[in-house]
Formats: C-alpha cells, sequence, structure tokens
C-alpha cells in the first residue's frame, strides 16, 4: 500500500478500536456502540481485515496466553498510518461542518 | 434414525446465491443441511426453521479455525460444515451480513477461484501441447496423443469454465460490467466458433470426439475436482 493510498472505511474502523488490546467480538461491538447500530463489520469481513493488517504488520497478536480469544493491539506503525489517515478524514469533516453551518469553506 | 436427503447443488461458482436461497426454503420444510455431498449436500429431517446461509472461501492453517469460527459465532453465524477451504454458516434471519465492504468481497471470490487457478493453467497448457502432437505426428504415437489430448480436454473445458465463473462472481461485486457482459457471451461465441469450423467441412470425426468429451467432461470433471479436493484436505490435515 502506497503513502498515498487511503483506507478503506472498515479498516480505519478497525484500525480505530485496536489503539487499545481487543478482540474480534469488542473490536465489532464497539464500533457498532459507537455508531449507534449504523456501521456493523460482518465477520468475514473483519477476519479478512484482520489476516491483512497483521501482514502488513499494522496490528500484532497481543500476548494473551491463555485468553480464550486472540487479542490484538496497532504496532507503532499502524499508528502512523491511522494518524496519516485521521488528518485526512479529519479534514474533510470539517469541510462538511462548516458548510453544513454555512460558514466559509 | 434420523431421515437424511440429498440435493443437488447447481455449483457454487455458478449459483451460490440460488443454492443458499434453496437451503433456507428447505430449512422451512425442516429439512437442514448437514454437510457436504459430492455434487450437492445432505439434509436431515428436524424442526421448520427459518435459517439464512453464508458461503465463505478461506484457506485456515492448523490452531485458526478456532478462531475463526469464533468471529462468526459471535456475529451470530454458526458453522454449519466446512470441507476443505469451503465453509458453510447459517443463522437467523436479520443477522448481519458475513461480508459488509466491497473491498472484503471482493477478495472473497479471490479465495474461491484460487484452487481452480492453480489447476486450470497447467491443464490448459497441457492440452494444447496434446493437440500439438496429435497434429504433428502419426500412427501409434498419433493414437497416444489423440487418447491422451481427448481426456485432459474433458478436464479443461468445465475447468476453464469454472474459472471464468469465479472471475465473473468477482467482477461482479466490482462492477466492472463489460467483463461479465463478455464472459456472458463466451458460451455463444464458441458456438459459433464449434458451428463455423462444422460448416467450413473441418475433421468432422474431431469435432465429434471433441464435442463428446465436452460432455463427458460436464459429468467426470465434477468427480475430478472432487476427488482431488478432498485427497488434497486429507493431505493438508495430516
Amino acid at each position: 500500500m502506497g503513502k498515498t493510498e487511503q483506507l478503506t472505511d472498515t479498516m480505519f474502523y478497525i484500525m480505530a478500536a485496536l489503539t487499545k488490546p481487543r478482540h474480534g467480538y469488542a473490536i465489532m461491538s464497539l464500533i457498532e456502540k459507537t455508531t449507534e447500530g449504523v456501521v456493523t463489520i460482518g465477520p468475514a469481513s473483519m477476519y479478512t481485515i484482520i489476516k491483512k493488517l497483521l501482514k502488513q504488520e499494522w496490528i500484532y497478536l497481543h500476548d494473551s496466553s491463555g485468553a480464550r480469544r486472540k487479542v490484538y493491539q496497532l504496532t507503532d506503525k499502524g499508528r502512523r498510518v491511522l494518524e496519516e489517515d485521521f488528518k485526512v478524514r479529519k479534514r474533510l469533516i470539517q469541510l462538511a461542518e462548516k458548510g453544513l453551518k454555512g460558514e466559509e469553506v | 434414525m434420523t431421515k437424511r436427503k440429498y440435493i443437488t447443488s447447481g455449483g457454487l461458482a455458478f449459483s451460490e446465491q440460488k443454492d443458499m436461497e434453496k437451503l433456507r426454503r428447505y430449512s422451512l420444510k425442516g429439512w437442514h443441511v448437514k454437510k457436504f455431498k459430492f455434487m450437492g449436500y445432505t439434509l436431515e429431517k428436524g424442526e421448520s426453521t427459518d435459517y439464512i446461509y453464508s458461503i465463505d472461501y478461506r484457506s485456515l492453517n492448523k490452531g485458526e479455525d478456532d478462531d475463526y469460527y469464533d468471529f462468526f459465532s459471535s456475529a451470530g453465524w454458526t458453522n454449519v460444515t466446512s470441507e476443505g477451504d469451503i465453509h458453510l454458516f447459517r443463522a437467523h434471519p436479520g443477522t448481519k451480513p458475513i461480508y459488509t465492504d466491497r473491498d472484503t468481497t471482493v477478495s472473497k471470490y479471490e479465495n474461491s477461484s484460487r484452487f481452480m487457478n492453480k489447476l486450470a493453467i497447467p491443464l490448459i497448457i497441457m492440452t494444447v501441447l496434446m493437440w500439438l502432437g496429435t497434429v504433428l505426428t502419426s500412427g501409434i504415437s498419433h493414437t497416444v496423443f489423440l487418447t491422451i489430448a481427448l481426456i485432459l480436454t474433458v478436464l479443461a473445458i468445465p475447468t476453464t469454465w469454472t474459472v471464468i465463473a469465479t472471475y465473473n462472481n468477482k467482477w461482479k461485486v466490482e462492477e466492472k460490467k463489460g467483463r461479465v457482459n463478455f464472459t456472458r457471451a463466451v458460451p455463444y461465441l464458441l458456438l459459433i466458433i464449434a458451428t463455423t469450423t462444422l460448416a467450413l467441412g473441418g475433421d468432422k470425426g474431431l469435432i465429434i470426439s471433441v464435442l463428446s468429451s465436452t460432455i463427458i467432461g460436464a459429468v467426470a470433471f465434477p468427480t475430478a475436482i472432487w476427488l482431488i479436493m478432498s485427497l488434497y484436505h486429507k493431505v493438508r490435515q495430516n
């Protein structure tokens, strides 16, 4: 993935949930709760993205020996990627916000 | 004694959605799918329930299964059965779909075609080489080449067909309409080519053998694939 390429929405949501160690189900319910049920992520999509993020080394398998479910967290690299993407998204949100309020953009 | 019955599949590459709807209709009548069976499914009689079904294609390494199925069960999807890289899930209506965005749905169909692609390319190359051999030789070697060429054609045509179908599934998700229309036209194109060759007075015997091998292939091929798939799976398990 090149530097200019944007994260897909689903990737962004999952990475946003992984600033703290969480397992798959926790990620899904956190995203649902935060968006009041507007955004849901299906288990197959979720699994596909988790695998992809592990491969890119943007997340890692958190040491959770003994835990029944695998727990993941962002790596430093993943944090930087999320931060870059966040900046772009934030600018767009501000654009929409100002526009909706009738302010000059 | 549980009552069982067998129903056919339209072939997952060709009619995944139709198959899933069919399984739902049977569940409403109390017949629930238990296993994949050669070119179809085994159903078991139980209580009538409204279940929806979904398929996922994924090659899992040893020890990954639990984690994978756990993702699904926490979202309300129960694993009914799995064979090789194909996993069947069921849930109650209203459960959120297993794929919720386009990018990952595209990768689903990439996973589904991976095995077939590996098989198709060498098979097609071999088939072409054998037909070349048939044309270039005479006598005994000609017969040998012809026999091998026919057998390979039997396998190659349906394999190619299936690969095209899986790509088609992927392109549909990606909304590449041009390519979808093109693959839809392929059978007609082939028919036109075959008829033209016949009309131009090609070797009629040869054309008839190719055509009949295609028909045999439609039957023999799924058998072969099924055998290879289950062998492949058994080897990987051990």
